[in-house]
């Protein structure tokens, strides 16, 4: 029952256990729900992205139909900033306060918030509050389109060999430089709050659409001074996330005060454009990659510079070469990383983050290398295949990417490929092959979990992660399912609160990996409490000794004498028993290298008549380890491939080159796939269990999906037009110099 | 978004009587609710024109098709009448907007929509056809997705109707009501040209309402394509579009006609274009010059100069296309 | 400050009555003149399951039927709806039983956040009932562009719309409602 190499429910096709509450409009997401007394709050957003705010006019505003108050930088809490650090998990996205002072940063920052009864009142207002500002010279409105140095990073960087005077001896060198604009995480949700305070403003419940409860309490905590008791926060259905909701926003910040000066419960659900304003973005990125390599094919340096932008506020670091060093065998490396301050919002992680560019870059380059040596592309990559990890030197846990390629290849016909350019033709169309490797890193965080035992009948399991739609909800109770013997429906999950058991952030795609484990032992945990109970005095199984009594189907056995849990609880007069589990990344760190590796093929269709091009079929074979649910997991996947069509051909945020403001925050401007958009997938999951991760042989499939593809589009199209695409995304400008 | 007053027009004579410059119409409020809730448009009332009976399209004896404004644009490019002898608008329609949109969206409404330039939807930014004299900040800013036809120093916006792409090249006029009686405007007079007046987006006065559009008779035999040019497959505007329809005599072409969509400050017919068609042979190199005729006056502005190319592309794979079925329905009516 | 008080009557202090059909159930209600159908769903009626995306016609999330049509809600005012029919994704499950769209998106696990789901399912019974759109699958694929979904469940989607079209049967293609005279 519990070996976990052989399980009966994980790794079994399940249906999400809060399907139904999804499907039926009962999952309750922040930005619907309601408080006794409840207010609305709208915020004003600053329309100039560089300069001061000079003055407010507020009596019009004031004197509008059910206008509670309006919040602003005269009329404020002091407030202490939290001290945004990892380690102690209270890191924040922006770490300067709402309304602190009067100098504009960028583009949508907050200069008020209007509170009214209703949600028309305080949009009506917030319209008219007349704000009066000093614009500054000198915004920068990106970095793309500018050469700055920026400041150099010395922590993200890594070197070995002599790159430099490798890369001068190569017989085949590849010197090229890469853009890819900012993108918007465009979660559907937007950045929502509930804050509601107790007990005469002692203590403070917020319900916020978050990938982090247990930050977003730890940073509150130290903002506004409380004991961590003192603070609850609350997250069980998020409209997604991709990385802009792992940490908090200032707006957060700014409903929470409301609420405890009108003592009332406020809400504020951030319209779209000022979602995409100041609620995070993905920097835009200059790479320059240098390869240098043997007529063989054999890398023999490898340089990657690499600059992304962050705000004036923040520091965000996108580390785009941090895949680079373990990607290839090659003696000669160098990656460097720097940024730019620019007047946006603050970025912050956008799934894959850093990685995903980074691959973009080096994957493309990849294939101008294939191209110069006149090799097939697949071919260059197992070539420079490497083996174990050469950054840190260790064996990897499990590598499968030479089976990924080969299936990947296979199922896509890749043999069909002509490699001459423009070679492939279908009516007006001319059909171009292109393919990528991908990865990303297998991390875990630690956890801890609380497990009850029921005389009901039925288990709970609390974790203070979050389901941000890859299917933690399930995963959790499969978990329980798998170690008990117990029907699914019986098992009751709750997580996105911090009250329960610190658990993981909802990114990185460590939460699978994390938090199943602590799950695990919780439930054994349980489990020894229950056997103790069934063998001591007056129990089911007195007399017996723990290791006597066999676990499965929702009971403990002996031989044929079998009780279920509830009646063994209900023997001994018990309502319940509990379990803790507390796990975190151990020794194993010390002896492996864990990354998860995939390939993607893509057939791209260009219309050289009428500059189209789309996306027609991608084919791709994910090495994950195992996959516990695997349709949710393909779900990941196939979203992900979704994403860098968008990533490859339409995302991009616009700021005005003159003074740096957001043209484009809104949904339709903002390009994004569609139905129409989504080519035929084939999606596979290779099944290599990576038990040195842990014991679920999971290793977490939230971003692998998107890095990779943006590259295997452009490369495809090189093979249609014979034109190079280097910067993302590939507009129709850009493809119209190709037809 | 402001408050105003609501109130529901039972007549077309009762609702031009509501009209007055700071009121506005809402038929299936998809333009309207989009810019009150922007701060573009400030009406102080809205006028609600669903109950008027404007919603049937007929035929009428001299051969045009009579289209009430209230029909929606599903209705519309659904309508048997439609499908079968103005294809073109049907296909214009179904290229529009989404299926919950057209649902909502009525011939009017469409008709009077506004530009999607996004300074003209930033309440914040300089826009002479929002704000008269306050300037107009796309001339240097980002204009992808500004004119290259028609704009003046005043104003660059595009008119970003699919439908009316459609109408322009079939010939429509419209039928304006107010309390002094009816008038008709003819299609193509009734979108201005921005000019120095970019505010005045329109022929309709105050007090007036647009009550029908009449289509011309369709061409026969004839082949007709809307080919809608955008970033991605659908749910987008018109980057460039052409609407053509042709009627051919043998190999050459009888009648044409050509309109553009997302490069044009109006719809914009392109009868210098349809000149060099007739008489032509129906080849490439026919279409390949009138495309460049038709962008012959075109100016691009920083960011927009690809729409150039891509409207003359659009234009020739229209043509062809066209052309195409026009063979192929001369060659049913043959067997006939 | 605390605003209990009276102030002046304004236009936005005053309400027009509002009389409608809600998931089958006829319903009275005071709303503002320049409240939006979505938002008196979500915080004047409770009925949060439809989604605020954009608020401005461009994702989609909002749908809901009205008088068997696909619209989006949030472009829509709320008492422009006097006298019609809404119908919500509250109001889909019949008698504690999913819809057969909701238990094919159950079962091609056709979601993720679950965000924009509500808006794909009320589109894709809509879609079902009309046979002015063609069964195949660009047809749909195009009819369902007004959907956006950001964690790009669109395969699950399409195969999810697909099987229950096969459930439905008949029933699916019955014409929603006569053509235009
Ligand atoms: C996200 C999005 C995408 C879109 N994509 C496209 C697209 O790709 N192609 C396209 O062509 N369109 C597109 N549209 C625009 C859409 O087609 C128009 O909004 C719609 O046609 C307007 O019709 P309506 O009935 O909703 O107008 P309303 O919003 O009700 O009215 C629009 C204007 O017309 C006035 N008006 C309405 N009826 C009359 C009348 N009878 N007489 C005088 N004035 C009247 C109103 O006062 C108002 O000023 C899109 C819209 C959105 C929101
Ligand atoms: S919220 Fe209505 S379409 Fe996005
Ligand atoms: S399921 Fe998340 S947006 Fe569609």
């Amino acid at each position: 029952m519990n070996d976990l190499t052989r399980p009966r429910v994980i790794g079994q096709r399940t249906p999400r256990i809060d399907g139904e509450f999804k499907l039926t409009g009962r999952a309750g997401y922040t930005g619907e729900l309601h408080a006794e007394g409840m207010l609305y709050g709208y915020p004003v957003p600053a329309t100039i992205a560089h300069g001061k705010l000079e003055a407010l006019e507020l009596d019009e505003a004031q004197a509008m139909p059910g206008v509670v108050d309006i919040f602003h930088h005269g009329n404020f809490d002091t407030l202490h900033r939290s001290p945004n650090s990892m380690g102690h998990g209270d890191q924040v996205s922006e770490v300067r306060l709402p309304f602190e002072d009067e100098t504009i940063h960028y583009h949508g920052q907050y200069v008020a918030l209007v509170v009214a009864k209703t949600f028309e009142q305080a949009r009506a207002a917030a319209y008219r509050v007349v704000a009066r500002y000093r614009q500054a010279s000198g915004a920068v409105p990106s970095l793309l389109g500018r050469d700055d140095e920026g400041l150099p990073i010395e922590s993200e960087g890594s070197s070995r060999g002599d790159p430099e005077a490798a890369f001068s001896g190569a017989p085949v060198k590849i010197d090229r430089t890469y853009h890819i604009a900012a993108e918007s995480h465009l979660q559907m949700e937007m950045h929502a709050t509930l804050a509601e305070w107790h007990d005469g403003g002692r203590r403070l419940v917020v319900h916020e659409s978050t990938q982090g409860v247990v930050y977003q309490r730890n940073a509150m905590a130290r903002i506004f001074d409380l004991a961590q008791e003192d603070l609850e926060v609350i997250s069980h259905y998020i409209g997604s996330g991709f990385g802009n909701k792992l940490f908090m926003w200032p707006h957060a910040v700014a409903t929470a005060v409301a609420a405890r000066r009108l003592q009332r419960p406020v809400k504020v659900v951030l319209p779209r454009q000022q979602d995409m304003m100041s609620g995070g973005n993905r920097p835009a990125s200059r790479q320059h990659i240098r390869l240098g390599a043997g007529r063989d094919g054999r890398l023999t340096s490898v340089i990657h510079d690499s600059i992304t932008e962050t705000s004036l506020v923040d520091r965000y670091i996108d580390s785009c070469g941090s895949a680079t060093p373990s990607f290839y065998a090659c003696d000669n490396l160098a990656v460097s990383q720097r940024i730019l301050p620019v007047n946006h919002g603050t970025p912050c992680p956008m799934r894959a983050p850093g990685e995903v560019s980074g691959i973009f870059a080096l994957e493309t380059a990849m294939d101008e290398l294939a191209v110069e040596l006149k090799m097939d592309p697949v071919e260059l990559r197992l070539r420079n295949y490497a083996e174990s990890d050469p950054e840190s030197g260790l064996p990897w846990s499990s590598k499968q990417l030479d089976k990924c390629l080969q299936s990947a290849a296979e199922r896509f016909g890749w043999d069909k490929r002509n490699p001459e350019v423009g070679s492939m033709r279908d009516g007006d169309e001319i059909i171009g092959y292109g393919m990528a490797s991908c990865t990303w890193f297998a991390g875990r965080q630690p956890c801890q979990a609380r497990v009850e035992l029921r005389a009901d009948g039925s288990l709970f399991v609390g974790c203070g992660t979050q389901d941000i739609g890859t299917g933690t909800y399930t995963i959790v109770a499969q978990t329980a399912a798998e170690l008990t013997g117990m029907p699914l429906a019986d098992i009751e999950v709750k997580l996105g609160e911090s009250g329960l058991p610190s658990g993981p952030l909802s990114g990185g795609s460590m939460a699978t990996a994390s938090t199943l484990p602590a799950v695990a032992a919780a439930v054994r945990d349980a489990l020894d409490a229950l056997k103790e109970v069934a063998t001591g005095n007056g129990g089911a199984f007195e007399g017996l000794s723990a290791d006597d009594l066999e676990v499965g189907q929702g009971g403990l056995s002996h031989g044929e004498h079998r009780v279920s849990f509830a009646e063994v609880l209900k023997t001994n007069k018990l309502a319940s028993v509990n379990g803790q589990g507390s796990t975190a990344p151990g020794a194993e760190q010390n002896a492996y290298s864990f990354r998860s590796f995939g390939a993607h093929f893509v057939e791209v269709r260009f219309d050289p008549g009428i500059s189209r091009v789309r996306v027609a079929r991608v084919v791709s074979s994910m090495d994950i380890g195992r996959a516990i649910n695997p349709p949710a997991a393909r779900n990941q996947v196939e979203g992900g491939i979704i994403m860098g069509i968008g990533m490859g051909l339409f995302e991009q945020l616009e700021y005005d080159p003159r003074d740096a403001r957001l043209i484009n925050s809104n949904v339709a401007d903002y390009i994004l796939p569609t139905h129409a958009d989504a080519p035929e997938i084939d999606v596979e999951l290779l099944d290599y269990p990576d038990f040195e991760f842990n014991e679920f042989g999971a290793r977490g499939v939230g971003e692998i999906g998107l890095t990779g593809v943006a590259p295997a589009i452009s490369n495809a199209l090189y093979h249609a037009t014979g034109k190079r695409h280097r910067d993302l995304p590939i507009t129709i400008e850009a493809l119209l110099a190709s037809s | 978004m402001r408050a105003f007053a609501y109130s529901r027009a039972d007549s077309v004579d009762h609702a031009a009587h509501r009209i007055t410059h700071d009121a506005a119409f809402v038929a299936g409020g998809t333009t309207l609710l989009d810019l009150i809730k922007l701060d573009v448009l400030k009406p102080k009332n809205v006028v609600d024109i669903n109950a008027l009976p404007l919603k049937r399209v007929e035929r009428l004896d001299d051969g045009r098709l009579r289209i009430g404004a209230l029909v929606t644009n599903t209705d519309l490019a659904h309508h048997p009448e439609v499908k079968r002898h103005y294809p073109l608008l049907s296909q214009a329609l179904l290229a529009g907007a989404s299926t919950q949109l057209r649902n909502m969206a009525t011939t009017a409404g469409n008709v009077m929509q506004r530009t999607r330039c996004p300074y003209y939807r930033d309440a914040a930014a300089a826009c002479n056809r929002r704000e008269p004299g306050s300037g107009c900040d796309a001339r240097g800013g980002l204009n992808r997705l500004n004119a290259v036809l028609g704009g003046s120093d005043a104003c660059v916006a595009v008119h970003p109707s699919d439908m009316c792409v459609a109408m322009a090249a079939i010939g429509a006029t419209l039928t304006l009501s107010s309390a002094d009686g009816e008038r008709e405007v003819a299609f193509g007079d009734f979108h201005r040209l921005p000019g120095d007046t970019p505010h005045i987006e329109h022929d309709l006065a105050d007090g007036e309402l647009i009550t029908a559009i009449t289509l011309e008779p369709p061409l026969a035999p004839a082949g007709s394509y809307y080919l809608k040019l955008r970033d991605r497959a659908s749910y987008e505007f018109a980057l460039a579009s052409a609407a053509a329809q042709l009627s051919l005599d043998g190999e050459m072409i009888g009648e044409a006609r050509v309109a553009l969509g997302g490069v044009g400050t109006k719809p914009w017919r392109c009868p210098d274009a349809e000149a060099a068609l007739v008489g032509q042979p129906a080849q490439i190199a026919t279409f390949e010059r009138a495309a460049e005729i038709a962008l012959r006056d075109a100016t691009p502005l920083e960011h927009n100069a690809f729409k150039i190319p891509l409207a003359r592309q659009s234009i020739v794979r229209a043509l062809r296309e066209a052309t195409r079925l026009a063979r192929d329905e001369g060659k049913q009516e043959g067997q006939v | 400050m605390m605003d209990d008080s009276a102030h002046s009557p304004r236009p936005s202090d005053e309400t027009v009555r509002l009389d409608f059909t809600l998931n089958g159930e006829p319903r009275t209600i005071e709303v503002a003149p320049n409240a939006v159908l979505l938002d008196v769903l979500r915080e004047q009626l409770g009925l949060g399951g439809t989604k605020k995306g954009c608020d401005h016609g461009q994702c989609g999330a909002c749908t809901v039927h009205v008088d068997g049509l696909a619209m989006n809600s949030c472009l829509r005012l709320a008492i422009m709806c006097q006298g019609q029919q809404v119908t919500t994704i509250e109001g889909l499950a019949k008698d504690g039983q999913l819809h057969p769209v909701q238990q094919s998106f159950l079962e091609c696990d056709a979601y993720q956040c679950g965000y924009c789901t509500p808006g794909q399912m009320m589109s894709a019974t809509a879609l079902l009932a009309d046979d002015r759109i063609g069964a195949d699958d660009a047809s749909v694929k195009e009819a369902m562009s007004g959907n956006i979904c950001r964690c790009g469940a669109y395969k699950n989607i399409l195969e999810a719309i697909q099987q229950a079209r096969v459930q439905l049967g008949h029933d699916a293609t019955t014409p929603r409602k006569e053509d235009v005279a």
